[in-house]
C-alpha cells in the first residue's frame, strides 16, 4: 500500500465533475459530488479504454464519453452497458483544500 | 410545439416520450380491433409507399432494359451505382439538414440533447460522426448496395430464378409485397441477434454503435460484413418466386428505409401545433442501451425472448435485472 499524495486542488475540479490524474505512468480518474465528496478511480473505462475524466458526472454516476456505459463513483460498480466490469477503487479525501489519494 | 408536454427530459438531458414505445397491436390477444385500425396506416405510410415508388422509379427510369442487363458491364453499374449514392445522400441529407444543420427545431424531441458534431470522439474516423458516417456510405455501403442490387437484377435478366409477373400473378405478388415488412423485420432481428455475439460485435457491429447519439448519416455506417448481411435481405427474392420490382423494393425499405431508427428524434415538427412521429424511439432504446430492442417492434420478438425494452421505468428495471446477471457473472470471473 503507497502513502497519500497530493493529486490536485480540490478548486481544480468542478462540483459534479470529474479530473484526469496521471502518476507513475498509470491514470486515474478524480471525482468530486455536489456536496464536495471525493472519489478516486482507475482512469479508464473497464469497456474500452477511454479516459472517464472526459464523461460527464451527474449525481453519483460517471458517464463514459465514448459509449455510455455508468459507473458509481463511490463503489466502482458499473451500472450500465456495454460496461460489466466494475472499476478499481482508490482512496481519496480532501486536506487543506487539496485531494490527496491513495493508489492502490 | 412544447416537447415537455409528450415526454421528460432528464438532468442529464435525455427526452423519454410520455407513452411507452409499443409493438404492433396485430399480437395482441384477443384482437384488439380499434387498435389495429388505427395502426394499420401506419404499415405503408409514409415510408413504405415511398420505398415501392421509388422501386418503380428506379425500374422505369433509371435501370436498363432486360438485355442490357443480362450482361455485368460498367457502364449501366456505374450509372446505377451513382444514382443510388446520390439519391442516398439527398434522402438522409434532407432530415441531417433540416434537423443537425439548421436545427430546425432545436432540441425538441431529441432524445439526446446533444448535438454529435459538437462532441468530436475518438470512436469515429476525424473524430467526427458524420465524416465517419459518409465515408463508410461511400466506401462500403453504397458499393455493396449496388453489388447485390446488380447480382439480383443479373440473375432475374438470365432466367437464373423465376420472374413472377403481375400480369399473371397479380394477388399472389400483392400477398408478396404485404408481407415483405415482416420478412424484413425478422431478417433483421435474426441477422441482428447474430452480430451481438462476442466474436462478430468487437469485429463486425461496434462500428454502428459508435453511434450512441445515432444520427441521419449513422443509418448506414455500418462493417462491410453487417452491409452483406443487413442489405442482403433483398436476396430473398432469389429464394422466393417474385419479381425484380419487390426485390428493388426490399432493398430500397432496407438501404433508404435505414433511416426512421436513427434520427435521434421522437418527432419532426410541422408546424406550431403538429409533429410526424418518426418511430425511431424502438431503435434509438437500442443504441444507447445496447442489448434491448434488436428488432424494430413490428413482429414482437424482443417480446417473445425478454428483451424488449419500452423506454418506460419497468422496461428499466427489467434491463437492469439481466445486466446484474451478466455483471455478476463477469466481475465474478474477473478475480
Amino acid at each position: 500500500m503507497s502513502d497519500w499524495i497530493s493529486a490536485c486542488d480540490l478548486s481544480a475540479i468542478e462540483q459534479e465533475g470529474a479530473l484526469r490524474f496521471d502518476h507513475n505512468g498509470r491514470t486515474y480518474a478524480i471525482y468530486r459530488s455536489a456536496t464536495d465528496e471525493v472519489f478516486c478511480s482507475d482512469g479508464l473505462c473497464t469497456h474500452e479504454a477511454v479516459h472517464l475524466a472526459d464523461g460527464l458526472v451527474m449525481d453519483y454516476e460517471i458517464e463514459c464519453p465514448k459509449h455510455s456505459g455508468a459507473f458509481d463513483i463511490r463503489t466502482g460498480d458499473a451500472l450500465r452497458l456495454p460496461a460489466c466490469k466494475n472499476l478499481r477503487m482508490h482512496d481519496a479525501r480532501v486536506e487543506d483544500g487539496k485531494v490527496m489519494v491513495r493508489l492502490r | 410545439m412544447d416537447d415537455l408536454q409528450y415526454g421528460k427530459r432528464d438532468k442529464r438531458g435525455y427526452w423519454t416520450p410520455n407513452e411507452p414505445a409499443g409493438v404492433a397491436p396485430i399480437w395482441s390477444f384477443p384482437p384488439q380491433v380499434m387498435k389495429i385500425i388505427k395502426w394499420l396506416p401506419q404499415y405503408f405510410f409514409p415510408y413504405d409507399v415511398l420505398w415501392v415508388l421509388s422501386a418503380l422509379a428506379w425500374w422505369n427510369w433509371i435501370l436498363p432494359d432486360v438485355e442490357v442487363m443480362k450482361t455485368l458491364a460498367w457502364g449501366w453499374i456505374l450509372k446505377l451505382f451513382v444514382v443510388n449514392l446520390v439519391a442516398v445522400f439527398v434522402f438522409f441529407g434532407v432530415y441531417e439538414w433540416r434537423l443537425y444543420i439548421k436545427r430546425a427545431q432545436g432540441t425538441r424531441f431529441k432524445y439526446n440533447a446533444k448535438f454529435p458534431s459538437e462532441h468530436p470522439s475518438e470512436a469515429f474516423w476525424f473524430k467526427s460522426q458524420n465524416a465517419d458516417s459518409i465515408l463508410r456510405i461511400i466506401f462500403h455501403a453504397m458499393p455493396i448496395w449496388t453489388a447485390i442490387e446488380v447480382g439480383i437484377l443479373y440473375a432475374y435478366a438470365n432466367g437464373y430464378v423465376p420472374w413472377i409477373s403481375f400480369a399473371d400473378h397479380p394477388w399472389y405478388l400483392l400477398g408478396l409485397a404485404l408481407v415483405m415488412p415482416i420478412i424484413h423485420e425478422t431478417h433483421f432481428y435474426l441477422i441482428h441477434r447474430l452480430i451481438h455475439t462476442p466474436f462478430l460485435y468487437k469485429h463486425v457491429h461496434s462500428v454502428h454503435h459508435n453511434s450512441v447519439n445515432p444520427s441521419p448519416y449513422s443509418s448506414l455506417s455500418m462493417h462491410p460484413v453487417e452491409l452483406l448481411l443487413y442489405l442482403g435481405m433483398a436476396l430473398w427474392h432469389l429464394v422466393i418466386p417474385s419479381n425484380p420490382i419487390l426485390a428493388l423494393y426490399q432493398l430500397h425499405r432496407a438501404g433508404f428505409g435505414a433511416i426512421p431508427g436513427h434520427i435521434g428524434f421522437d418527432k419532426i415538427e410541422m408546424g406550431d401545433k403538429s409533429g410526424l412521429p418518426t418511430h425511431a424511439y424502438i431503435h434509438y432504446l437500442h443504441h444507447r442501451y445496447f442489448e434491448v430492442n434488436y428488432g424494430d417492434g413490428l413482429v414482437p420478438f424482443d417480446k417473445w425472448f425478454g428483451t424488449f425494452h419500452d423506454g418506460s421505468k419497468e422496461g428499466d428495471a427489467l434491463m437492469n435485472a439481466r445486466y446484474a446477471k451478466r455483471k455478476a457473472q463477469m466481475n465474478g470471473t474477473q478475480g
